[in-house]
């Protein structure tokens, strides 16, 4: 469908606020919605159901503008770029003086606004009430209240979008920078005018330091953006104290003024149920057996349920009971050359193996994990995770936040590469990127591995746990030591405690499931066809050859297993399901020392791509010349350690 | 500083469960932290609860829980209300 370009909609607010919950309400489409800040990381585009023609943005939370991080950057890209037609705010009808510093810059834009209060039964629970009525007159643009995860207020807001309305200005800045603001204003007016957003807005965050505006100021106004720079470099030397931080206190106090104005709080008795499981979850005593708690149930799911029971229904029951000798009689019947039906359903076939890994042996894990990360991320629990894990990632140089990715990474490690936008600066996103590739297993692959080991005995698992637990500590330790920068303290916000909603829990589960099923099955099968192709060109029979002294000679595996770590670099778990495939030929220390060989090598290609997408194509290749030696090279030391003390 | 005020305390230092007011956001903050505390809505003579300090600080600002490591919440300085106290 092709969307009018001078058309679109802007949803812009906070993070955690519920823009994407009223961006789904609004268009139908779904983006991945979770109580924690920072979910949308790019700006998702689709149709309006009210209207086909408009296009809606759902845009990434900003904390506060002028930009500064990556979320932020995108949302003002998205303001520059798009013909915005409308703004609407969404905003957190419990913390109203947050949302009014937003609008107070936003409203200076001179776009047509609409503000949504949003999750104002959660404010009514608090005893916060807000004067809808007199806070609409006072902006001069229409104000709502809504519940989108309940699709309140939904109706109201989708009428108030043809009355939107650039709304009167918050704020008169103190006289001297509205002086400066006055200067810089005229000459963006005369020299880089905008097509839709007001000089002044821009004039204002430019002063206040936004890179964005500065960098589409620099492009449209070409050499003479240095009289610009100029105007700033005086207005800076002038103000009494940061610029930036001036402007920011301002609209602190007029949004501060207003909000007095028109919230009533009542005296709250005490803390509500919620607010007292999310204490608790967070407590020094009781959060860690919390935590073992989850972590245990999260097994149960995803480790007993998934990789056990459903993967023995799929995969015996169904494929190799009854799909896979019904499409290979079918096969044998229908195609006469030979070459063809081994390629369909021979030892490499295309259905035999490929959908078989795929469909059986994966599906039924990566979709029982994704449910559970549904239901803990709807709570609001994977915040209070970066509290509880923050310690821990202080070894490594990083801080409690990157526990997201990582934890994300036991589900999809591409997902999970992409994730690390939630970072606060580059160091952060590269150790954590270089750990996910190097040391984070996902679920598909960690069902193999706990379905393998798991039948070799629970030392097997336990080993191979430690091994992967310290090689990620210890990789983290020197990558903090090696890598320029220092660590960021965590500051974060905890998004109130709630019960899933599992509609919200199911559709999320289906949206990943369809990324990772996309992703995965041409893999796959592009994988299976390499593997058939290597066979038949008798390639493979040579790189097992070839591979016998690194695989028989330092990893102590049988030379068979080199095949596996062929399949390895298209996907590591199609690598480690191919070990699992030769499992009864391996003695306990080969299927472990082949476990964590396998679990440590090169992550897999659609992983490699956000790698090369998110840190360039040469940082890429450097951490996969650092993983795959630094695999063989562990796996070995873990083969002469295991014969040593278990012989 | 009002008599009913007392001395100016890290917020790294205060019991959990004490209502304070925020007095300053220190110099030792990384600028860019400290727009974004500014940002959550730390602004001067802001009250704020004090719910726990175990593993890290967390407290209550307006209806927001904010959690703070150590190493920020040592260079807020809060006063104390004489008459929560």
């Amino acid at each position: 469908m092709t969307l009018s370009a001078s058309n679109a909609i802007l949803l812009v607010g906070h993070p955690n606020v519920g823009k994407s919950v009223l961006f789904h309400r609004l268009t139908g489409a779904y983006v991945n919605v979770s109580n924690y800040p920072g979910t949308t990381v790019e700006v998702t585009r689709a149709s309006a159901r009210f209207d086909h023609q408009v296009a809606l943005l759902d845009t990434p939370g900003v904390l506060a503008l002028p930009s500064r991080s990556d979320d932020e950057r995108a949302t003002m890209r998205a303001l520059l770029k798009e013909s915005t037609r409308s703004l609407v705010q969404v905003g957190d009808a419990k913390n109203l003086r947050r949302t009014l510093t937003l609008t107070a810059l936003l409203a200076e834009l001179g776009v047509p606004m609409v503000l949504a209060l949003n999750m104002h039964d959660e404010a009514a629970a608090r005893g916060v009430t807000v004067d809808i009525a007199a806070l609409g007159e006072e902006l001069g643009m229409p104000v709502l209240a809504t519940v989108a995860t309940g699709g309140e207020g939904i109706g109201e807001l989708t009428a108030s979008l043809g009355q939107a309305r650039a709304p009167q200005a918050l704020l008169r800045y103190d006289a001297a920078i509205e002086d400066d603001i006055g200067q810089v204003s005229t000459w963006i007016s005369r020299h880089a005018a905008h097509p839709h957003l007001a000089a002044r807005g821009l004039a204002i965050l430019y002063l206040g330091g936004d890179s964005e505006v500065a960098d589409w100021l620099r492009e449209t106004a070409g050499e003479q953006f240095a009289e610009l720079a100029a105007l700033r470099q005086a207005a800076a030397s002038r103000a009494e104290g940061d610029l930036p931080t001036l402007l920011a206190r301002e609209r602190t106090e007029a949004a501060d003024a207003l909000a007095a104005s028109v919230i009533q709080r009542a005296v709250k008795s005490s803390p509500l149920l919620s607010q007292r499981i999310g204490q608790y979850v967070v407590h020094p005593l009781w959060g860690i057996p919390i935590l073992l708690g989850v972590l245990f149930a999260v097994y149960e799911l995803v480790g007993v349920f998934g990789a056990t029971t459903l993967v023995g229904l799929m995969e015996e029951d169904l494929f190799e009971g009854i799909l896979n000798p019904a499409f290979t009689h079918f096969v044998t019947a229908a195609v006469d050359l030979p070459w063809l039906q081994e390629l369909l359903v021979g030892q490499y076939g295309l259905w035999t193996m490929g959908m078989t890994y795929a469909l059986a042996l994966i599906l039924p894990i990566v979709t029982t994990f994704f449910f559970a990360f549904g239901v803990l991320e709807d709570s609001g629990y994977l915040p209070r995770l970066t509290v509880i894990a923050n310690r821990l990632f202080a070894m490594i140089g990083l801080n409690g936040r990157a526990v997201l990715p990582m934890v994300l990474g036991l589900g999809c490690v591409t997902m999970a590469t992409l994730t690390t936008r939630i970072l606060h600066s580059p160091r952060e996103r590269l150790i954590t990127i270089f750990l996910l590739a190097l040391a984070i297993p996902c679920s598909a692959q960690l069902g193999v591995v706990l379905g393998m080991l798991g039948g070799v005995s629970f030392t097997a698992v336990l080993v191979w746990a430690l091994a992967m637990v310290g090689v990620l500590l210890l990789a983290g330790f020197l990558a903090a030591r090696l890598i320029p920068g220092r660590r960021i303290p965590l500051v974060t916000e905890l998004p109130p405690m709630r019960l899933p909603i599992l509609g919200n829990v199911l559709k999320k589960t289906g949206g990943r499931l369809k990324w990772y099923l996309i992703e995965v099955i041409p893999l796959f099968l592009l994988g299976t066809f390499i593997m058939y192709a290597l066979d038949k060109t008798g390639a493979l029979p040579a790189i097992i050859e070839a591979g016998e002294p690194l695989v028989t000679g330092w990893l102590g595996l049988p030379k068979e297993a080199s095949a596996a770590f062929v399949m390895g670099f298209l996907r590591r778990d199609f690598g480690a399901t191919g070990l699992f495939a030769m499992a009864h030929s391996l003695s306990p220390i080969q299927a472990v020392v082949g476990m964590i060989t396998i679990t440590l090598f090169i992550p897999c290609f659609a992983s490699l791509m956000m790698m090369v997408k998110e840190q360039g194509a040469k940082t890429a290749l450097l951490m996969v010349g650092l993983i795959v030696p630094f695999a063989f090279f562990i796996g070995g030391l873990f083969n002469i350690a295991l014969r040593a003390l278990w012989s | 500083m009002s008599a009913k005020h007392e001395a100016r305390l890290p917020l790294a230092f205060i019991q959990p469960g004490s209502e304070v007011r925020l007095a300053a956001l220190g110099d030792e903050i990384d600028p860019l932290q400290r727009e974004q505390l500014t940002a959550y809505g730390l602004a001067e003579n802001r009250p704020l609860r004090v719910l726990q300090q175990r593993p890290m600080t967390v407290i209550l600002a307006d209806e927001v829980e904010l959690a703070l490591e150590h190493a920020v919440a040592r260079h807020i300085w809060v006063e104390k209300d004489v008459a929560n106290a």
